[in-house]
């Protein structure tokens, strides 16, 4: 995926229907559900047997620069918003892009002790603020202090439309965010949770493999 | 994050604390007040987010209980395997009604208007089966059952965390969320087959029981036993062989857990109820049968509620004959609140709190 540089304000690529986002090549991608055997909770892994994982089969995925900003957007078709957690029972929909913090990491394990992973996360019930976190491992997800992930959302007819963006060069992250340099290269997997199908934590779809996201010059 | 792994099976074998902290509750004894649950209420879940909350509840059996039905949620385990539960919702727990204060206190309408739910009439709430029970006049029959976290030996709420965010303390047994780990997943709630796992909508992680462990650290008996004034909440360390937990349980076995089929091993005891004898047609006492039926209270208690029922009513038979009865005496908590709390027993009015202490308490 090439993450072109355009001419456009921050507020403008924010918005996942403006119309700087018509021209963006769309690349669609696969997901799968997490596969139960690496679930760290024995009771997911029997409550969940049988159970579909993974509601969420594809999504639409463009992304722009403006040489400050990286800006990814998303595209997938859900019948439901699930914006809030209205009840006990019910959980939001949500989205993340991962990336492994220090070049390379394994992907099904949320990365390891020596090779941690950076997700950005979006929760419908979240707001603009996204999340930054670091991930050693399955099931050892931090929030950092602060974050400078931005998202904007948005669900008509049945589809969310969804920007992640954020600085491309975080300094006062060095070692909690993924530094992301035009002309260079970074690995990056999407994962999407469907809340309508009680898909949390690590009951959720995301890209099988690693994906490979040039940032244009 | 609690790397000690105790609560949870390694090499096939659970990993016990050193020492287990339990209750035994005397349910001859409970008369239904809610003293307890407002006790665990107005320290513990009184902020925004917490207005379902009730780590402490006294229902009538039989009943539905709080949340509602929550017998048949799931959970737990079932030889030695997860059984998936149930997620109870806002409505079966019974949601936090708003009255109209306002209008009747300082209104001038004191006369006419009447305080009231306000908004949709509530379908259900922690206590709304109050007092019905079960059986026919003249047989009719019920008890109330207080209930708490079992604060188990096998919790399922912690195997089910996927972040190690629930722990339980070697040194007391005490299971605890730490809520800086905790993500509002609810796999625990879901997990918990007793259902005493609450979800804090502002704070987004969930909640519940924590045995008063900022009290027990300083020799005070939670809020619960504390208060109540059956005085029927007897907080020890099970294998205090002085103590009256120990004794209840393990040397006279009448105080026996509730429904431990679920696989939990949990840490509060019951002294299952006795009740007046059943009246026959003619309106004579007719001891054939006993009024609450053994099947229901087996239901709850297991098989051993049999010999725990026949060891209470040998030893009432032989005080009834003149003798003297240590298990009944037990029971009747002569001197409180030494005999009810041994460890426990300072007073929390003589307790000094820093500063540190406050936050770490709030």
């Amino acid at each position: 995926m090439l993450v072109k540089k355009v001419q456009a304000s921050r507020d403008a690529l924010l918005d996942p229907e403006a119309g700087e986002w018509k021209g963006a090549a769309t690349e669609v991608i696969a997901l799968k559900g997490t596969p139960l055997t690496l679930q760290p909770s024995p009771y997911v892994k029997a409550a969940w047997k049988g159970r579909e994982i993974g509601k969420v089969k594809s999504v639409r995925v463009s992304s722009l620069h403006n040489g400050e900003d990286v800006f990814f957007r998303f595209a997938w078709a859900d019948p439901n918003d699930n914006d809030r957690i209205s009840d006990q029972n019910v959980f939001p929909d949500g989205a993340a892009l991962l990336f492994p913090l220090n070049g390379d990491a394994p992907l099904q394990t949320m990365g390891s002790k020596t090779q941690p992973v950076n997700a950005w996360y979006w929760r419908a019930d979240f707001g603009e603020q996204g999340k930054n976190n670091v991930a050693e491992g399955l099931g050892t997800t931090r929030l950092t202090a602060g974050s400078h992930v931005v998202c904007r959302a948005s669900w008509r007819g049945g589809t969310w439309q969804l920007v992640i963006a954020r600085p491309l060069a975080v300094p006062d992250q060095a070692s909690e965010a993924v530094q992301l340099r035009p002309g260079s290269a970074v690995k990056m997997a999407i994962a999407i949770w469907e809340g309508s199908n009680g898909e949390r934590a690590g009951v959720k779809a995301f890209s099988k493999q690693w994906r490979r996201v040039e940032i244009e010059a | 994050m609690a790397e000690d792994n105790v609560g949870r099976i390694v090499g096939g074998k659970l990993v016990r604390p050193k020492r287990q902290l339990a209750m035994v509750f005397d349910l001859n004894k409970c008369l239904g007040c809610q003293t307890c649950t407002i006790a665990c209420k107005t320290l513990w879940t009184r902020e925004e987010g917490m207005e379902h909350m009730w780590w402490a509840t006294v229902n009538t059996m039989p009943g539905r209980g709080t949340p509602r039905d929550w017998e048949k949620m799931g959970g737990g385990f079932v030889k030695g395997a997860s059984r998936a539960g149930k997620l109870p919702t806002n409505e079966e727990f019974g949601e936090a009604w708003q009255f109209n204060y306002d209008e009747v206190f300082y209104g001038g309408k004191g006369n006419e208007a009447h305080l009231a739910p306000q908004g949709k009439p509530p379908t259900w709430g922690p206590n709304w089966d109050e007092d019905q029970g079960g059986g026919e006049y003249p047989n009719a029959y019920y008890f109330y059952l207080p209930r708490i976290c079992n604060h188990c030996t096998h919790p399922a709420c912690l195997e089910a965390c996927p972040r190690r965010a629930i722990y339980k303390r070697a040194e007391d047994g005490i299971v605890l969320i730490d809520e800086n780990r905790c993500k509002g997943y609810r796999f625990c709630m879901e997990a918990c087959p007793y259902k005493k796992i609450y979800f804090n909508h502002v704070r987004a992680v969930s909640q519940k029981c924590i045995f008063c462990f900022p009290r027990v650290e300083k020799g005070v008996a939670p809020a619960c036993s504390r208060q109540c004034p059956g005085r029927l909440r007897f907080v020890g360390y099970l294998d205090d062989e002085k103590g009256p937990i120990h004794k209840l349980v393990k040397q006279w076995k009448v105080a026996v857990p509730l429904h431990e089929e679920y696989g939990t091993d949990p840490n509060v005891y019951y002294v299952p109820p006795l009740a007046p004898p059943r009246l026959d047609a003619n309106g004579n006492v007719d001891e054939t049968k006993p009024r609450i039926p053994a099947d229901y209270l087996r239901s709850l208690f297991g098989p051993a509620v049999d010999r725990a029922l026949d060891t209470l009513k040998a030893e009432m038979a032989k005080t009834r004959a003149g003798g003297k009865s240590e298990i009944l005496d037990t029971l009747i908590v002569y001197s409180w609140p030494k005999d009810i709390f041994p460890d426990f027993a300072k007073d929390p009015a003589t307790l000094e709190w820093t500063s540190a202490e406050t936050a770490k308490k709030a």
